[in-house]
């Protein structure tokens, strides 16, 4: 029974861990923190932006420059990456398709194009001549109505025609006296019956024949069953718009995600930060893991990095600009002169220290520049990766699922 | 076209402007101030954030000195509200010229500058963080002053005695007729409509810009040219008073703690034009180098902001035109009557923040004696709209609000602790502002996010509020973030590039702000 170690509790992570386990291997998921999707919207984003608009993101993957993970990941592996988690998740979780993008609202009212969502979220798909209401509350900062519904309807869509918007905002606490609530907050009031009677009772009166309602997406953390309740009870469909973090919907996904990778044998070893590795010439052998009480060695057949970028720490740059990975030293790809990484231009061009990363084979190995394999049994994938300004091009997840499928398949195959 | 009259017009919304329309405000003088952007947008808000003790300039300049103790004593009474009393430090380091500190002791004597001596032991055991190199230290009566509040202090008092204050009004013309300054013809930046004020007198305090002026005027070879200067903020306090090198004045010397932040600067590198100040990168190193020489470990401190300010620095060609007997040093006053034969035209340029109040005593007199039409000034003895308790600022000031309001109140900005009630005030009372213009008086965005999580949480309530537009709230966060962004690129690294990260991906990633619609026709903020 292959060792293996994935570092990481992110998308990326917890998918490859969840398939690696589930093939029979032994595997523990290292985490520091609580991982990437806990401010995460939710959606699986395949290809949003390359730059233009993109509909068809599978036929974008399929298209993508050379330098962009996507060449090195291909097509076969973003659609098994999308097809394991949809099946690891089970039925109910997400709907959509990676050959279509959906346009679907954002917190500012932008319709932003994603390839799969929860279901909570598929009645946002814009169609001209819609009607919506977009309910805010008074106590949830992270979610202006007016603001979310004046943005929908002055928007174009790609499509041709508009859509109706209008805000409905509800002075209703979460907890009596908070005037001051976070999303978290209220998602868990969501998960009460008695709070959605009284959002349902609040709203209904305020609805004019709406063909949907939207909302923030904080409608439940645990219950799946929150927002189909709220949207039998108004009569009308409902849809749930992400917020800036903390994300409901991605800590909905990281809490099934966690269960199931638990349910198929990996271990976790949370609130645990990767310190050190050991190796034997091109191989590595085991990871060091600086755990409460003492540094802990962990013996690998294979290492999977998952740690994210810059955004985790994992990539750091210090106060000269040096740029560094910061666990095994890995070459790094996309480096420049600093003035040419990050520029004085904030909306054109999305800033080029964003794709910096690791470089890796089609295996997902990390390579040298010249090609070379750094560690023949180390493996790269997700935010970590070279070549792509996920959040610019909404690419995020489809690279963390299809970079995590390829690792896998080289790693079974080995 | 709007008309109007005044008996003095007051060019240039920085301090020293402020100062004079309060001054000429309180002698009892209609006056009208013209600012081309927002109050104190220029030098007066892109500064360190020094009130100076005096200390500095011991033993260049005594009479420098003597006049800092003086106003910020001053300043210290009747704006209390813009100060911290932090106290500050001048310390010799291993290398520093001994005998500096020496002369420093005996001119501070000579002039009876107040000081104190202390152990080195003593300076460290307050100031932990301050390097242990320490040689001497000398506690002095350095303060941290905000030019935003200090600038709007100023202003609000002079809107209390009837002045005008007008942002946003661009200057394009001074008449002169039968060579008296008789009128100022402005621009409406916002609408484009035309104003013009009938004046008998005009103080042009436009700083960097003064020379371009007083060109309308048809006074020419006023060359001013900006020394930029490049500061950076800390997102925490390194020090709890100001740090000072005992030594001749340089580059990159003083650590001032201001609100949440501490602030190093600065350089000094001579521009070409006061509206395009660059942030080189190397003068960003030249300033960790010195934060790190004033405090170890200053580069791994989360560096959050960076600005550039230009000092003016006049390169007059007829200096014979200057008179200096009624002013503070450091600044030059141009009459032009004398020097280019327009009678009622001043211009003011250069001098120090902390002594901006005699500044503008200094030429409301000129004024007078010139009008033969003396009043006295009342400046130094009546505290500012908002001082009136004469209690200055304290760092925990909005925390104590807070805790006070916590169950009522909602927080738009976690880091500056900016409620959404303080931001609804500003923003109906200013209508008109932009969120930058708001950021200056509330200090919204300036914290370690830099506005990743407020700014379209402040671009949603001003939607809600009624104030904009959702296209107009759109273009301002537009702007809000772009312009945030300035001041972050040439510093981003260590956390406050994972900051960047995270901001990238909560703006791009998750709102898909780069595709809201853009430039809406008839959004004017």
């Amino acid at each position: 029974m292959k060792r293996i170690v994935v570092i990481g509790g992110g998308l990326a992570g917890l998918v490859a861990a969840t398939k690696l386990a589930g093939g029979g291997s032994s595997v523990t998921l290292v985490s520091e923190g609580l991982g990437g999707l806990q401010l995460s919207q939710g959606t699986i984003d395949v290809y949003g932006y390359n730059p233009g608009r993109v509909r068809a993101p599978m036929a974008a993957v399929a298209g993508a420059p050379a330098v962009h993970p996507y060449a090195r990941i291909g097509t076969s592996a973003v659609r098994d990456g999308v097809a394991f988690l949809q099946d690891a998740l089970g039925t109910g979780w997400l709907v959509g398709d990676p050959e279509v993008n959906l346009q679907l609202p954002t917190a500012l009212g932008v319709l932003r194009p994603t390839a799969l969502v929860p279901p909570s979220m598929a009645a946002g798909q814009a169609q001209a001549g819609q009607r919506w209401a977009i309910v805010g509350f008074r106590q949830l900062k992270d979610f202006g109505a007016e603001l979310v519904a004046g943005n929908l309807a002055r928007a174009e869509l790609s499509r041709g025609g508009r859509i109706e918007a209008r805000p409905i905002v509800l002075d209703l606490p979460p907890r009596s006296g908070e005037s001051d609530a976070s999303g978290l907050v209220y998602a868990r009031a969501f998960d009460d019956p008695a709070f959605r009677e009284r959002v349902v009772a609040a709203l209904r009166p305020l609805l004019d024949g709406e063909t949907a309602v939207g909302f923030p997406a904080v409608l439940g953390l645990t219950d799946p069953e929150a927002w189909t309740a709220l949207r039998d009870a108004l009569g009308v469909p409902v849809f749930e718009i992400p917020l800036p973090p903390p994300g409901i919907p991605g800590m909905r996904l990281g809490r099934r995600l966690t269960a199931v990778a638990k349910q198929r044998g990996v271990r976790f070893l949370a609130g645990s930060r990767a310190i050190g590795h050991e190796a034997d010439g091109l191989r590595l052998t085991g990871v060091v893991v600086g755990t409460a009480a003492t540094p802990r060695r962990l013996r690998a057949d294979d290492v999977v990095y998952a740690p994210g970028g810059f955004e985790s720490g994992a990539i750091t740059v210090d106060s000269r600009w040096g740029i560094r990975e910061r666990l095994f030293g890995l070459p790094l790809a996309g480096l420049d002169d600093i003035d040419r990484l990050i520029t004085d231009e904030y909306w054109d061009d999305p800033q080029s220290v964003f794709s910096v990363g690791v470089g890796v084979d089609a295996a997902m190995r990390p390579v040298r520049s010249d090609g070379s394999v750094v560690y023949e049994n180390l493996f790269a994938i997700g935010g970590i990766l070279a070549g792509a300004c996920r959040w610019r091009e909404k690419s995020g997840e489809g690279i963390a699922l299809g970079s995590a499928m390829a690792a896998c398949r080289a790693i079974e195959a080995g | 076209m709007t008309r109007m009259s005044a008996d003095l017009v007051v060019i240039g919304g920085g301090v020293t402007g402020a100062g004079v329309a309060r001054d000429a405000a309180m002698r009892g003088f209609r006056t009208i101030l013209v600012e081309r952007a927002d109050i104190a947008q220029g030098t007066s808000g892109r500064f360190h954030g020094l009130l100076h003790s005096g200390a500095r300039y011991v033993v260049a300049d005594p009479r420098s000195a003597m006049e800092c103790a003086e106003e910020s004593a001053i300043l210290r009474r009747i704006q209390a509200e813009a100060i911290e009393d932090t106290g500050g430090y001048f310390v010799q380091f291993a290398g520093d010229d001994p005998d500096y500190a020496d002369r420093w002791v005996e001119s501070a004597r000579a002039i009876g500058l107040p000081f104190e001596e202390i152990d080195v032991a003593e300076l460290l055991r307050r100031e932990p963080r301050v390097n242990p190199s320490a040689q001497r230290a000398m506690h002095v009566a350095d303060g941290s002053v905000d030019g935003w509040r200090l600038a709007w202090g100023a202003v609000d008092s002079a809107k209390a005695y009837g002045a005008k204050v007008l942002s946003y009004l661009e200057v394009c013309g001074i008449e002169v007729t039968d060579g008296q300054a008789s009128a100022v013809r402005c621009r409406d930046r916002r609408t484009d409509a035309e104003v013009v004020i009938d004046t008998g007198f005009v103080i042009n305090a436009a700083g960097p810009w003064a020379g371009r002026i007083a060109a309308l005027a048809g006074c020419g070879e006023v060359e001013v040219v900006p020394g930029r200067g490049v500061m950076l903020a800390v997102g925490h306090r390194l020090v709890h008073s100001t740090v000072n090198r005992l030594a001749v004045p340089g580059d990159g010397d003083l650590i001032v703690p201001a609100h949440t932040v501490s602030i190093i600067g600065t350089t000094d590198v001579r521009a070409d034009d006061p509206d395009q100040l660059w942030i080189p990168r190397v003068e960003v190193q030249q300033m960790l180098d010195a934060g790190e020489r004033l405090v170890p470990g200053f580069r791994q401190a989360r560096i959050v902001h960076a600005w550039a300010g230009a000092r003016p620095l006049v390169k007059d060609a007829r200096a014979s035109g200057t008179d200096t007997r009624h002013l503070s040093r450091g600044m030059v006053i141009l009459d032009h009557a004398s020097r280019d034969g327009v009678r009622g035209l001043l211009t003011v340029i250069g001098g120090k923040l902390t002594t901006y109040r005699l500044m503008a005593k200094g030429l409301v007199d000129l004024m007078c004696e010139q009008l033969g039409d003396p009043r006295p000034c009342t400046t130094d003895t009546e505290p500012v709209p908002g001082s009136e308790s004469g209690h200055t600022h304290q760092v925990s000031q909005r925390l104590r609000d807070r805790e006070n309001d916590r169950l009522t109140e909602q927080l738009l900005c976690e880091c500056e602790l900016v409620t959404r009630r303080m931001f609804t005030d500003a923003l109906h009372e200013n209508p008109d502002a932009s969120l930058d213009d708001l950021r200056r008086q509330l200090r919204l965005g300036m914290g370690s996010c830099q506005g990743g999580f407020c700014s379209t949480r402040a671009a949603a309530v001003a939607c809600a509020e009624g104030e904009r537009s959702a296209a107009e709230a759109s273009d301002a966060l537009r702007l809000f973030l772009s312009n945030r962004w300035l001041g972050l690129w040439p510093i981003l690294q260590g956390d406050q590039l994972r900051q960047a990260v995270l901001d990238n991906w909560i703006i791009s990633g998750t709102l898909d702000a780069e595709h809201l619609p853009v430039a809406s026709s008839g959004s004017r903020r």
